[in-house]
């Protein structure tokens, strides 16, 4: 599937870049986070402890106003007093408004993030390289009429698109138990992975058209290769013929344009749960929203997420630049954002 | 393809595109859950009051009778009324547009006046300082979402350091220019002072106030476009022509700026027109981040308390924008690069 | 007694890549005579339009000129040189490799006009033929009207001014007395309406009216030496022929001193007064176009002369060297002579060291090779199997990224 060529291509820009490097570690980050999050997370994600709330991560300390309400010979006086909050060993990134956990939530909110960003992109490429090999291999009225509604998609906004999509139909996620829960490796952690199954459908309707053009685009120019007439001429399907021939000369501008699309839902979802469209409750975007209302007392709280994110799209994109800059697929910097 | 033809042909696509949304979000009215009435009516409304209540919004005819209805009025340019406040949609929506226009406009500018210098000096001194400040700002400034970077500038520049107001718009850019328009309107015989004094004012808390969200929604795009500016113009600097530009005595910065640079934007106004729809989308954002009184902040309402007409209407007017901007990068793409011209 | 306009010493040009340093161009010497055409020939890969680029100071990243003096006789420029950069100065002569970078960026246009193997690629594919013309014009035009000051010819020309002028009509650099010059030139090289034709863009131009539009270029300066590299190589044969017409005629009319780069020998043939054969980054042979032809002395000489089909003759078959170009590069260079490997005549000296060159002073007619001083001597010469080791290894590419336009070797098609 992937030649030798390709192999020694990518290895030798990888010795070249320091950046691939660090994409390639980044991702690798990432990706470790995301599946031991059960077994890397010092707490329960979603456990709250009021009595901890507002801790700081390590290495800061708050002082914080704090009113107590004191009744004395049935005169109610309220006391304020000047309290030091330090940061507690167990919780190194502090802890949120209602005490639970900052990291454990960054740790699990990967998952979420990788979910979407994997998953929205799978569905999209699937989709939309379908749709883009059979109306660039058969052209005609089929492909005048699929690459009209791509142009359609293309011309509207696509964040503005899966705003209304997800806020108006609703969230709906379904849930897969956690292995490490099963295996009872980490029992104090939650059952289930939620997988926010509205955001990923909406995440691929809108981004399926950028696959669709790639994918129409290898179509056309392998159509008229003369293996591709030999193989017809000895009587291949056409469906053989796009398996065999047409879809591997395919793939390498699908997966460079499936890296940089990982990033942007990832990024496209954060936004949706930022707003509070989201199917999950463990999400970057949606601990981001929650923070910014504590932002002059407890800053972590929305910055360790956000942070979080950062690492995440610029470790794929750095990958998809690696990608990008040693297969040489002919696609543009820049196409196929949000 | 003559300038007209395009125009006339642009225009028809355009159309079909903002009938597209307008059908996908009225199909959207139906799929979507929760009936529009309950979000309208009292919440003790009889079953009486709630059918007098469908029927004024014509919520009980068939489906296919609404969307003729619909289709109808907006031709006649009536987009319905507000479910909530009862006011025209059109008003409501018209009235957010200066808004997001001014983000948009002040954002694009911030992104265009940093970001091709920004390219041009990262591609001409590779491997200097300036270069790995710009790589490494054009990288992180495209992976980081809007709305994050916005909540950061609020922490460090507000919160922390108290430069810039955390949110709002108390006065448009418009309304400040009225103390000089309106002088103007009048005419010297009313003799209405003009207020230089209260423009330079009005002027400044606009300013003030629009900082934040027009850098928080321009820095992907100054991160993009630097990007671009640096890639392409390495690529073009390259070529053969370049040379030739030298050799024929060009001083470096007539081939910079007239060649290189010039062909180095051609395909990036390509992107950009492909990456429109992330500025609008990232406008949205942005405004639910600042409170900024536009489009998108009321979109965002309008779906949280499913004001079908004002969603409607705001998604048309996006659209519109959207599709009217596209065109107008297609004619400058046409005016600069007469190669291909207009097809 | 001509006297030599250019006068070239010892220019050693390398490029330093990832894989090694590549020795493109080394020691090359030689004396251009004012109005006299001086050919440079060689196969692809030899380093001529290396050379060419260094004379104009147009090597790019990662090549650098490493050592050499590029003469160049100009009194005003002597004079105004000795100035601020005394030690360049010797009597009329400038080494305009030691002048600051401005001033020898201005000598380009009005001194040396250099015109490009590819025209359809040497010019800009995005501004009209006419305004690139004009650009040369005006550069010039400006420059003469403040001779004193480099600074002028950019004339304040920035990127807000690039801006403004996609903006609005009339902010631009150009004149309309440079666009009429322009047109002008146009005509001059023989396109039929030029004004007309001058707003056209590349691509709406055939190959040959392109180098005829790359040569009115050249001539917008009015420059001292026109420096031709491949001018005819990617044209069609009957085209080639109108080019060098051109050429020709203006070389004529101007007294204009022209250094012809070309892998053809059968233009060198046609337009050459001088001739100098390079290979493998040196210069081989070099004598009058009279001696080289009818007494060539180095074997490569020969073998490129016998590799000009002889038309009389029935077969008529073309006799290219065995062989190919040695790697230039610096670590798979051997201190011996590097045509040693194809020459039908080498000798065990020749592996030894490396023959001398004749260096200035010496007759005209010249050769790097043992066969100038003493005949062959066949007890001398090397088994016939003694490269078939290596001979795979010397065809590694170079990487100079000018000369490789189609794997051209020498040839004679005319």
């Amino acid at each position: 599937m992937v030649s030798d060529r390709t192999w020694r291509n990518l290895t030798v820009e990888l010795k070249r870049s320091h950046l691939a490097k660090l994409g390639v570690v980044l991702i690798l980050f990432i990706l470790l986070a995301a599946t031991f999050a059960p077994l890397l997370a010092p707490h329960d994600p979603k456990q709250t402890n009021p009595g901890e709330a507002n801790l700081p991560p390590l290495g800061f300390s708050e002082t914080r106003t704090e009113s107590t309400t004191v009744m004395e010979d049935g005169e109610i006086t309220i006391v304020e007093e000047q309290v030091q909050v330090n940061a507690q060993m167990e919780h190194p990134l502090g802890t949120d408004h209602v005490g639970r956990d900052v990291l454990s939530r960054a740790l699990f909110g990967a998952r979420t993030s990788l979910i979407v960003g994997i998953g929205g992109t799978a569905l999209a490429a699937m989709f939309g390289v379908i749709v883009g090999l059979v109306s660039g291999f058969y052209g005609g009225r089929i492909d005048d009429a699929l690459m009209r509604i791509a142009d359609i998609m293309l011309a509207f906004p696509s964040l503005v698109l899966a705003i209304a999509l997800t806020g108006l139909w609703g969230q709906q996620s379904e849930s897969i138990p956690d292995p490490f829960h099963e295996l009872g490796l980490a029992p104090d952690m939650p059952a289930e992975i939620v997988i926010p199954s509205t955001i990923i459908a909406v995440v691929a309707l809108v981004n399926w058209v950028w696959f669709a053009r790639v994918a129409r685009g290898e179509a056309l120019s392998v159509r008229n290769e003369e293996y591709v007439k030999a193989a017809r001429s000895v009587g291949a399907s056409d469906l053989e013929i796009l398996w065999r021939h047409v879809l591997p000369n395919s793939l390498t501008p699908i997966l460079v344009l499936g890296t940089i699309q990982v990033a942007a839902i990832i990024l496209l979802e954060s936004s949706l749960s930022f707003l509070g469209f989201s199917g999950a409750n463990l999400s970057w975007g949606l601990d981001i929203a929650q923070g910014r209302d504590y932002l002059s007392s407890s800053w972590w709280i929305a910055t360790v997420p956000g942070a979080a994110i950062v690492i995440a799209v610029v470790g794929i994109n750095l990958v998809g630049d690696w990608l990008r800059d040693a297969l040489d697929p002919g696609i543009d910097q820049g196409e196929g954002g949000v | 393809m003559s300038l007209g033809r395009f125009l006339v042909r642009r225009t028809l696509q355009g159309l079909l595109v903002v009938w597209g949304v307008i059908t996908v979000v009225f199909v959207l009215r139906f799929l979507s859950p929760g009936d529009p009435v309950t979000f309208v009516a009292p919440l003790d409304a009889s079953p009486e009051l709630r059918q007098r209540i469908a029927a004024d919004l014509g919520l009980n005819k068939p489906m296919h009778v609404q969307y003729a209805d619909y289709l109808a009025g907006l031709l006649q340019g009536d987009m319905g009324y507000s479910y909530q406040r009862g006011l025209p949609a059109n008003d409501i929506v018209l009235s957010r547009v200066p808004a997001t226009v001014e983000l948009a406009v002040a954002s694009s500018i911030v992104a265009i006046v940093l970001s091709i210098p920004l390219g041009v000096v990262a591609a001409t001194r590779r491997h200097s300082p300036a270069d790995y400040g710009a790589t490494l700002f054009s990288l992180v400034g495209i992976s980081t979402p809007n709305f994050w970077l916005g909540i950061m500038l609020v922490l460090f520049l507000s919160v922390q350091l108290d430069l810039f107001p955390t949110s709002q718009r108390p006065v448009g850019f418009l309304e400040a220019w009225t103390h000089l328009i309106r002088f103007k309107l009048a005419g010297p015989s009313l003799s209405v002072p003009l207020d230089a004094g209260a423009f330079a004012d009005d002027m400044g808390t606009w300013l003030w106030h629009i900082t934040l969200p027009a850098v928080t929604l321009g820095t992907y795009f100054t991160a993009l476009i630097t990007r671009l500016t640096r890639s392409g113009m390495l690529d073009e600097l390259g070529k053969e022509y370049v040379t030739a530009a030298r050799a024929k005595g060009l001083p470096e910065t007539l081939v910079r700026y007239r060649h290189a640079l010039r062909n180095t934007l051609i395909p990036i106004l390509t992107v950009l027109g492909l990456q429109l729809g992330t500025l609008i989308g990232g406008a949205v954002i942005t405004e639910a981040v600042f409170a900024w009184p536009g489009l998108g902040s009321l979109l965002i309402d309008a779906i949280n308390s499913r004001d079908w007409p004002i969603i409607q209407a705001a998604l048309i007017v996006i659209g519109v924008s959207f599709v009217v901007i596209n065109v107008a990068v297609d004619v400058v793409y046409g005016y600069l690069n007469p190669q291909v011209g207009y097809e | 007694m001509p006297r030599d306009l250019l006068s070239v010493r010892d220019l050693t040009t390398r490029f330093f890549t990832q894989e090694g340093q590549v020795n493109a161009v080394e020691k090359v010497s030689f004396d251009v005579e004012e109005g006299e055409v001086l050919g440079i020939v060689g196969e692809s890969g030899s380093g001529k339009s290396v050379t060419a680029l260094s004379l104009v100071d147009l090597v790019e990243d990662p090549g650098r000129i490493v050592t050499g003096e590029i003469n160049y006789r100009n009194s005003e420029l002597a004079e105004s040189a000795s100035e601020n950069a005394p030690d360049a100065v010797d009597g009329d002569f400038v080494d305009v490799r030691k002048l600051p970078e401005r001033h020898r960026r201005a000598l380009r246009g009005p001194d040396f006009a250099t015109i490009f193997q590819d025209p359809a690629s040497s010019l800009n594919p995005s501004l009209p033929v006419g305004e690139q013309i004009a650009e040369a014009v005006e550069v010039q035009r400006r420059a003469s009207a403040n001779p004193r000051s480099t600074r002028s010819r950019t004339q304040s020309y920035g990127l807000g001014k690039f801006l403004l002028g996609t903006a609005l009509p009339g902010q631009g650099y150009l004149t309309e007395e440079s666009k009429a010059r322009a047109i002008e030139l146009l005509e001059l090289v023989g396109i039929p309406d030029p004004a007309e034709r001058a707003e056209a863009l590349p691509h709406e131009y055939s190959g040959g009216m392109l180098q005829r539009a790359m040569i009115a270029q050249a001539l917008a300066g009015e420059p001292e030496l026109l420096i031709a590299d491949e001018p005819t190589t990617a044209l069609d044969v009957t085209i080639q022929a109108q080019i060098l017409d051109i050429l020709g005629d203006i070389q004529e009319e101007t007294g204009m001193t022209i250094l012809l780069i070309t892998h053809n020998l059968g233009v060198i043939a046609r337009m050459c007064d001088r001739v100098g054969v390079m290979y493998a980054g040196e210069i081989v042979e070099r004598g009058s176009l009279e001696d080289v032809f009818d007494n060539p002395v180095h074997p490569y000489t020969q073998g490129l002369l016998g590799s000009i089909p002889d038309l009389e003759s029935a077969g008529g078959r073309l006799q290219p060297i065995e062989g190919n170009v040695p790697s230039l590069l610096d670590q798979e260079m051997e201190d011996r002579c590097y045509f040693a490997d194809r020459c039908p005549n080498a000798m065990e000296e020749c592996l030894e060291k490396p023959p001398e060159f004749p260096g200035p002073g010496s007759p005209d007619h010249a050769a790097k090779c043992y066969l100038a001083d003493h005949p062959y001597e066949p007890e001398q010469a090397l088994p016939e199997d003694y490269f078939d080791d290596e001979s795979s290894d010397t065809t590694v590419g170079r990487d100079d990224g000018k000369d490789d336009a189609s794997g051209e070797g020498v040839s004679a098609d005319d």
